[in-house]
């Protein structure tokens, strides 16, 4: 996955050869980063809520229902604040954009099987108020515009600001993909 | 001459490599160990979590529970009249059911303490089949119920018994036998359940509710009147807080 954006060695692209650049990375993690950490906030403080919001979707068994409800307000916030700080970037927005993959085509399923929800990603338990109506068009456009943001620093995860370069995780060292891809798999787990 | 510039040039070149690999040592120490901060704070947020979510569980007996004339049911201990907290729900909402799961055993032990004068609102908010008859058969059914305590060990046995939102569910069979099995034994329960007598009395009630209360959805909870908002009513410590700080 980490390998697909361009022929381009990962050495070459952890330089932030182009400043302005990497600060479109650095951009781009604020505004995943934000929407992650919010939407993972207004969801942990009522784990009840967020299960009965997975369960509107009809998609999973009741037991894995209730892991994500429970999992997905903590995914979403470790995802944030790893992004916010700029530390395994790479990795972190792999998990971001996973996750947004994830809420697509759940909300597209949802809209396609004609549920009427509403999408959970906010807190709540996912029912409508009465005469209120699903907004499944701005929540897929939104998800997809955050799965664009995971996609650019997935490619350029060189950035300023960010504890990654700080803490020398990426710069002078001979980088190989194979040391990227450790990252990913310790902090996807 | 050479032979001492090459023992040089291989130390150089020994004491370069020494500095590579303490470098590389060093940046895989602080890898390890952002990693390992990064796991303990998302346990710590996870346990957190579930704690949170952590129902209580029904410690004593219950209070006396009440089956008003209009049919809404009260549990209170004698001489508690305050706080009120009114629970709207309807027994085919999936969410009312998850609220029962989550707090249900709380509402129970603040009015057992004495803590709080609990008021069940049985509605149906549902206006499509199968939900709308599911939930008026339910209700309906519950209303045959004039018992308290078999009234609420009712309403328990049909949210653990609550179909999908999907398919016809709560037939008069199944009513019939759970409330049996929820203790009723009067002989007019099996009648009054098949010919739904209390449909009509009891769709009445609901709508009257829904517009007086105002309601937007189920299951609502109100606190002496307000509503709680749902990141209170369904985080038992929560709400038990709020009755409580409603009582002082």
């Amino acid at each position: 996955m980490v390998h697909l954006a361009s022929g381009t060695s990962v050495s070459e692209r952890l330089q932030p050869a182009k400043p302005a650049l990497s600060w479109v990375t650095t951009a781009a993690r604020i505004v995943l980063a934000g929407v992650l950490i919010v939407a993972g906030g207004l969801k942990i403080g009522a784990p009840a809520l967020s299960v009965q919001a997975v369960r509107a979707y009809q998609l999973l068994p009741d037991s894995l229902a209730q892991i994500v409800g429970y999992g997905l307000p903590v995914l979403e916030i470790i995802t944030g604040l790893l992004l916010l700080v700029g530390l395994f970037t790479r990795a972190a927005a792999v998990a971001g954009g996973v996750m947004m993959v994830a809420f697509v085509i759940g909300i597209a399923s949802a809209w396609a099987r004609g549920l009427r929800i509403d999408c959970g990603c906010f807190g709540g338990d996912g029912t409508l108020a009465a005469g209120q109506d699903p907004e499944y068009l701005w929540e897929l456009l939104r998800d997809l515009g955050l799965l664009v943001c995971a996609a650019w620093i997935v490619v350029r995860p060189a950035s300023r600001l960010s504890l990654d370069s700080a803490l020398g995780f990426t710069g002078e060292r001979e980088t190989t993909d194979e040391d990227d891809s450790d990252d990913a798999e310790d902090d996807g787990a | 001459m050479s032979k001492r510039t090459s023992e040089a040039a291989r130390a150089r070149i020994a004491a370069q490599r020494e500095a590579v690999r303490k470098q590389e040592k060093r940046r895989r120490v602080t890898m390890i160990v952002t990693i390992a901060v990064v796991a303990v704070i998302a346990i710590a947020f996870a346990v957190w979590s579930v704690r949170l979510g952590a129902s209580e569980k029904v410690a004593g007996g219950l209070a006396p529970v009440t089956v008003e004339k209009n049919g809404t049911v009260v549990m209170a201990q004698p001489g508690v009249t305050a706080p009120v907290v009114d629970v709207f729900e309807d027994f085919q909402c999936p969410a009312c059911k998850q609220f029962e799961e989550t707090s249900g055993s709380t509402l129970k032990n603040l009015a057992a303490e004495g803590k709080a004068k609990v008021v069940y609102h049985s509605l149906t908010i549902f206006r499509q089949e199968p939900t709308m008859g599911n939930s008026l058969r339910a209700a309906s059914a519950a209303r045959c119920v004039t018992d308290g305590q078999q009234w609420l060990a009712f309403h328990d046995k049909l949210y653990q018994n609550q179909p999908s939102e999907t398919a016809p569910g709560f037939t008069a069979d199944e009513l019939i036998k759970w409330g049996k099995e929820a203790g009723v034994n009067s002989a007019d329960f099996e009648t009054c359940v098949r010919e739904q007598r209390n449909a009509a009395a009891h769709q009445q009630l609901s709508d009257k509710t829904m517009s007086e209360q105002k309601l937007t959805g189920t299951p609502t909870v109100k606190l002496d009147g307000k509503d709680l908002e749902t990141n209170v009513a369904f985080v038992p410590s929560s709400l038990r807080a709020a009755v409580e700080a409603a009582a002082k």
